[in-house]
C-alpha cells in the first residue's frame, strides 16, 4: 500500500478525456495516430488498480489490429462478417468502453457530484444523476432477487417460461417498478427530511481541484486529438 | 420543545375517514417518548407531522398546529425544520442517498452549507461517539443492516439536531443490534436531546423511554409513564412484550409422532475466499416449525438460498423419505417467502397468482387454498395492493398450490404488529398440519415462542446447536447483551 | 401547480432513468449478435413503453420528460457510448415533452405519441452499425463483387436509416399502448399510479 502511486485523476478531466476519445469513433486513423488516444484508459486503468483490465484491453485491441492488417483483406462470406464486427468494435468503441468502466469504476459518486457542482451545474441535472448511480446497484439486486423468486416457481431458462415470453417480461417488469415507484417515494421524503431542498448552494467535505496529473493528462490527449484531426483533415482536404 | 394541537388529518384519496383525529401531545426537551399501537393506528402519521413531511411531502386534508420552539411548523420550509429534527425511517434500503458511508454521514450538514471546517468538526464528533471508525469510506449497500442503521442514525445526528424522529426503526435489526440501537438513544438522552421514537418491538426500549402514547384509530387512547407501562397486561393493548424474561417456550413437544428426519448433507458454499456456509452432515426432525437463529453474517440467508437449491456451486444433497434430492429437485420441492415479499407477486389477481403455481390449474382447489388462509374475499384484489401479512399469505398459497414440502420463511415477523405476528403464527401451524416443514429465519423470541419447537443454531457458517426448544438456551442468546 | 422541478420530480427522474438505461442495456447486449443490432432500437422502443407510461403518471408540468432524455444521455455518454446520445435524446425527449404540453399532460393520445418520439433517442446508440458498416461494405465488395454492392448500398445508407426510424416510432407507439394496458391491468389496481 505504502508504495502505491496515488493516481487519481478529477472527475472533469476524465469526462473531457471521454468526450474527446468519442471522435475517435467516427473514423479510422492510422493506427500511429490513434495509438496515443488508445493508450490512455490503458494508462489510466493500469495505474489505478485495474491491472488485469488493462492487460486484457491491449491485447484485445492489438488482436483486433492484427487481423484488421493481416487477415481481414482475405476473408471471404460469414467469416468476414464475424471478424470486421470484433475487429471494427475493438478497435473503435473499445477505448472509449474502457475509458467509461475506467470514469465510472474509480468515480466516488460524491467527488462526482462535487466537481458538477463546482462547475456550476444546476441541480435538477446533479440531483438525478446522483440518483442514478445509487439506485443501480439496487436494481441489480432487485433484478437478482427476482430471478431467485422466478426460479423458485419453476420460471427460467426452460420451456415453460420461453413459451411465453411477454409474461416472463411482464413479471420482470411489474414488480420492478412498482419498487422503483416505492424507492423514489422513500427515498424523496428522507432526502427532504435532510434538507435536500435547501436552495442556498450545497457545501462539500470532498475537495476536487485540478492537479498537475490532470493537466499532464490533459495536454496528452489534447495533442493526441490535434494529431488526429489534423489527420483527418488532411484526409477530407485531399479526398 | 415540541407541541401538537388539535392536530386532525386525513392522506388525500383516502376515503376511509381520518388519519388522526384531535391529537394533543407536547413534548419537553431531552425526554424520549414512545409512540405505540397496531399497524395503521397513526403512529407513523404523527412522526410525519413532527418532521415536516406532513405538509411538505403529503398532502391531505390537516387541522390543528404543530409547534417547534414555540414556532409553528406548518410555516418553516422543510430544510429549516431539518436543522432542528433528524429522522431516521423504517427500511435502510430507501433512506440513503449516497453510496459510500462518508458522504452520506456528511449528506445533511452540505445541504445545509456549513463550512467545510464544520463539517469536518462534526464529522469526527460523531464517528467517536457511535464508534464506527471502521464503517467510514464502505459500500452502504455492503453493510449489514444493524451498521445501516447505525450509519443512519449518525448522519442525523451529524447536524447536531435537538429533536430525532424516528419511525421503526428497529424493523430490520437482529437481537444484538437492537441492544446496540438502545445504546445510541441512551447517548442522545444524555446529550439532552428529544427522541420521539414509533416501534411495535418492545424489548429494548424499557430501560430509555420516559413515556408512553398508545394510539388507536387515530387517537391517543392512553398515556403511561414508563413504570406504569411495565405493569400493564401488553397482551391486551395488542402489544409487544416489553420485556423478554417473561417469555416461555409453548411448544417444547414435538409435533410430529413418528419422528421422521431431513437430512443435510454437505451443505457448503463459498463467497470469494471465505466460506460463509459449511454443513457436513446434520438431522433435522421433520414436519416441524424450525428456527434458524444467529447473528447477522452467520450464514442464515446463505443457508436458505442454499436449501431452496437458489445457489449453483452449493452441492449439498438433501435425504428427505429416502429420496436424495439434488439442488433442481429442491427448486421443486422448496418455496422460501422472502423477506421483501413484493418480489414473489407478479400477477394481477390473488387467484391468478394461486393458479399459476398448479400444474393444472382447478380454480375449486384454488379457492380452497384461499378460504383456509382467510384470503377469499380479496381474490381478485391485485396483490401489490394488499398489506403486507396479506402478501405474505399470498405468497404462502402459492407454495401450497404448487406443492411444495418444505417453506422457508425469511424474517416473516419483522415490522408486525402482535396481531400480525400471531397470525403468521397460525399460519404456520396450519402448514405444519398440511404435513410441511417450515425453516424461519428469525429474530423474534416472541414468533418462537410461539410456534417453534426446534432450533438450528448458526454461526459462521456452521451449526453450533441444534435442538428441541430450550428456554434457557434461547433466552442466552436473546438477551445476552 | 408550481412549474419548477422540485426534489421528488428529480429524483422520480433519476430513478426511471435507471429503469430505461437498465433496460436498454439488457436488450443492447443482445446487439453484439452482428443481424439483432439492426433491431436493437426497435427492440429497445418495444420494451421502453411500460416504464415511460408509468413515468407520465408522475408528470405533470414542463421538463420532466426533457431531463428524463438529458440524464439518460449523460449516462449513455459516460458508459462509453459518445456524447452522440446526449444530443439525440435530448432534443427527443424535448419535443416529446412539447407534444405532452399540448394535450395538457393528460391526454391519452398525446402520450402514446410522445413515447414514439421519445425512443427515438435511441438512435444516437446505434452509432457502432454505421461505423460497421462501412467495414461490411468493404468486405462485401471483395466477396460479391462490386454491382452487388453497388445496387444495396444505397438501401443500406439513408433509406435504411429512415425505415429504422419509422419502425421504432412505431414499435414505440405500440408500446406506449401495452403500457397504457399493463398501467390499467398492473399499477392502477394496486394503487401507484
Amino acid at each position: 500500500m505504502g508504495l502505491k502511486l496515488n493516481f487519481n485523476l478529477d472527475p472533469r478531466t476524465k469526462i473531457i478525456i471521454l468526450a474527446v476519445l468519442s471522435f475517435m469513433v467516427f473514423n479510422d486513423a492510422s493506427l500511429y495516430v490513434s495509438s496515443i488516444l488508445v493508450l490512455i484508459p490503458c494508462i489510466c486503468l493500469f495505474f489505478s488498480n485495474h491491472k488485469k483490465s488493462a492487460a486484457i484491453y491491449v491485447a484485445c485491441y492489438i488482436l483486433a489490429k492484427l487481423i484488421q492488417i493481416y487477415i481481414l483483406p482475405n476473408a471471404t462470406g460469414f467469416m468476414a462478417i464475424v471478424l470486421i464486427t470484433f475487429s471494427y468494435t475493438v478497435s473503435r468503441m473499445l477505448p472509449i468502453l474502457m475509458m467509461g468502466y475506467y470514469t465510472i469504476s474509480t468515480t466516488k459518486v460524491s467527488e462526482f457530484i462535487a466537481s458538477m457542482e463546482n462547475s456550476s451545474i444546476p441541480r435538477s441535472i446533479v440531483i438525478p444523476v446522483s440518483v442514478v448511480f445509487r439506485y443501480i446497484p439496487s436494481l441489480i439486486e432487485e433484478i437478482r432477487s427476482l430471478t431467485n423468486a422466478m426460479k423458485m416457481r419453476g420460471f427460467g431458462l426452460n420451456v415453460k417460461s420461453l413459451k411465453n415470453p411477454l409474461k416472463l417480461i411482464e413479471f420482470y417488469m411489474v414488480p420492478m417498478l412498482i419498487s422503483a415507484v416505492k424507492t423514489a417515494d422513500e427515498l424523496s421524503a428522507a432526502s427532504l427530511t435532510r434538507g435536500l431542498s435547501n436552495p442556498e448552494p450545497r457545501t462539500h467535505l470532498i475537495e476536487v481541484e485540478l492537479t498537475k496529473m490532470d493537466y499532464t493528462f490533459l495536454a496528452i490527449t489534447c495533442i493526441g486529438f490535434g494529431i488526429y484531426a489534423y489527420n483527418f483533415l488532411r484526409g477530407v482536404l485531399i479526398a | 420543545m415540541l407541541k401538537m394541537e388539535d392536530v386532525s388529518f386525513a392522506y388525500e384519496n383516502n376515503d376511509s375517514g381520518r388519519n388522526l383525529t384531535d391529537i394533543n401531545l407536547s413534548v419537553d426537551k431531552g425526554e424520549v417518548i414512545l409512540l405505540c399501537g397496531e399497524s395503521g393506528c397513526g403512529k407513523t402519521t404523527i412522526t410525519r407531522f413532527l418532521n415536516g413531511l406532513i405538509p411538505n411531502f403529503f398532502n391531505g386534508n390537516r387541522e390543528g398546529n404543530v409547534y417547534l420552539k414555540n414556532e409553528s411548523i406548518s410555516e418553516m420550509p422543510i430544510y429549516e425544520i431539518s436543522r432542528h429534527m433528524g429522522s431516521v425511517f423504517q427500511n435502510p434500503k430507501t433512506q440513503f442517498f449516497n453510496v459510500d458511508t462518508t458522504s452520506e454521514l456528511v449528506f445533511g450538514c452540505e445541504n445545509l452549507s456549513m463550512s467545510v471546517d464544520e463539517i469536518k468538526k462534526r464529522l469526527d464528533s460523531v464517528v467517536k461517539d457511535f464508534n464506527i471508525t471502521h464503517l467510514l469510506d464502505k459500500n452502504i449497500f455492503k453493510l449489514s443492516g444493524g451498521e445501516k442503521q447505525k450509519i443512519a442514525c449518525a448522519s442525523v445526528s451529524a447536524v447536531f439536531p435537538d429533536i430525532l424522529v424516528l419511525d421503526e426503526p428497529s424493523s430490520n435489526l437482529d437481537s444484538q443490534s437492537s441492544w446496540d440501537f438502545e445504546e445510541i438513544i441512551k447517548k442522545w438522552k444524555q446529550q439532552g436531546k428529544t427522541v420521539i421514537i414509533a416501534e411495535h418491538k418492545l424489548f429494548f426500549l424499557s430501560d430509555v423511554v420516559d413515556r408512553v402514547i398508545f394510539l388507536e384509530n387515530g387517537k391517543i387512547a392512553k398515556e403511561w409513564s414508563i413504570e406504569e407501562f411495565k405493569n400493564i397486561d401488553h397482551r391486551s393493548f395488542g402489544l409487544r412484550q416489553i420485556d423478554l424474561d417473561n417469555l416461555t417456550c409453548k411448544r417444547n413437544e414435538y409435533y410430529s409422532q413418528n419422528r421422521e428426519f431431513l437430512q443435510l448433507r454437505n451443505f457448503k458454499f463459498r463467497y470469494g475466499d471465505t466460506q460463509v456456509l459449511d454443513i457436513d452432515d446434520v438431522k433435522i426432525p421433520k414436519n416441524e416449525i424450525i428456527a434458524v437463529i444467529g447473528k447477522n453474517g452467520a450464514g442464515k440467508s446463505t443457508f436458505a438460498n442454499c436449501l431452496c437449491g437458489l445457489k449453483k456451486s452449493c452441492k449439498g444433497e438433501l435425504i428427505c423419505d429416502g429420496a436424495v434430492l439434488n439442488r433442481k429437485d429442491r427448486l421443486k420441492k422448496t418455496y422460501m417467502v422472502m423477506q421483501d415479499v413484493n418480489h414473489q407477486l407478479f400477477t394481477e389477481s390473488v387467484l391468478d397468482e394461486v393458479l399459476l403455481s398448479m400444474d393444472e390449474e382447478d380454480v375449486n382447489l384454488a379457492e380452497d387454498i384461499l378460504e383456509n388462509l382467510n384470503l377469499i374475499h380479496l381474490k381478485d384484489a391485485h396483490p401489490m395492493a394488499l398489506s403486507g401479512g396479506e402478501k405474505q399469505r399470498v405468497a404462502i398459497a402459492s407454495a401450497i398450490a404448487s406443492k411444495k414440502e418444505i417453506l422457508i420463511f425469511d424474517e416473516p415477523t419483522s415490522g408486525l404488529d402482535l396481531k400480525n405476528m400471531m397470525r403468521v403464527s397460525e399460519n404456520l401451524k396450519y402448514l405444519q398440519n398440511l404435513g410441511i416443514t417450515s425453516f424461519i429465519i428469525t429474530h423474534d423470541f416472541e414468533l418462537i415462542c410461539e410456534s417453534c419447537s426446534h432450533i438450528i443454531h448458526l454461526d459462521d457458517g456452521k451449526i453450533i446447536d441444534n435442538y428441541n426448544v430450550d428456554d434457557k438456551k434461547l433466552r442466552d442468546f436473546f438477551l445476552n447483551q | 401547480m408550481s412549474e419548477r422541478l422540485n426534489v421528488k420530480d428529480l429524483i422520480t427522474v433519476g430513478i426511471f432513468s435507471v429503469i430505461i438505461i437498465v433496460l436498454i442495456f439488457i436488450f443492447g447486449m443482445l446487439g453484439y449478435i452482428p443481424m439483432v443490432m439492426l433491431a436493437l432500437p426497435i427492440l429497445a422502443a418495444l420494451i421502453c413503453g411500460i416504464p415511460y407510461m408509468l413515468f407520465l403518471t408522475r408528470v405533470s408540468k414542463f421538463g420532466m420528460v426533457t431531463l428524463l432524455g438529458v440524464i439518460i444521455g449523460i449516462v449513455m455518454f459516460l458508459s462509453g457510448h459518445t456524447w452522440v446520445p446526449i444530443v439525440t435524446f435530448t432534443v427527443c425527449a424535448l419535443i416529446a415533452d412539447i407534444i405532452l404540453k399540448m394535450g395538457n399532460y393528460s391526454s391519452i393520445k398525446n402520450s402514446i405519441i410522445s413515447h414514439g418520439v421519445f425512443i427515438l433517442g435511441i438512435m444516437g446508440n446505434m452509432l457502432p452499425f454505421f461505423i460497421l458498416r462501412d467495414a461490411y461494405m468493404s468486405a462485401m465488395r471483395a466477396s460479391m463483387g462490386n454491382d452487388y454492392v453497388n445496387v444495396i448500398a444505397p438501401y443500406l445508407q439513408t433509406n435504411f436509416l429512415i425505415v429504422l426510424i419509422i419502425l421504432t416510432f412505431i414499435a414505440g407507439l405500440i408500446s406506449a399502448y401495452i403500457g397504457k394496458i399493463v398501467l390499467k391491468k398492473h399499477f392502477e389496481r394496486a394503487g401507484i399510479a
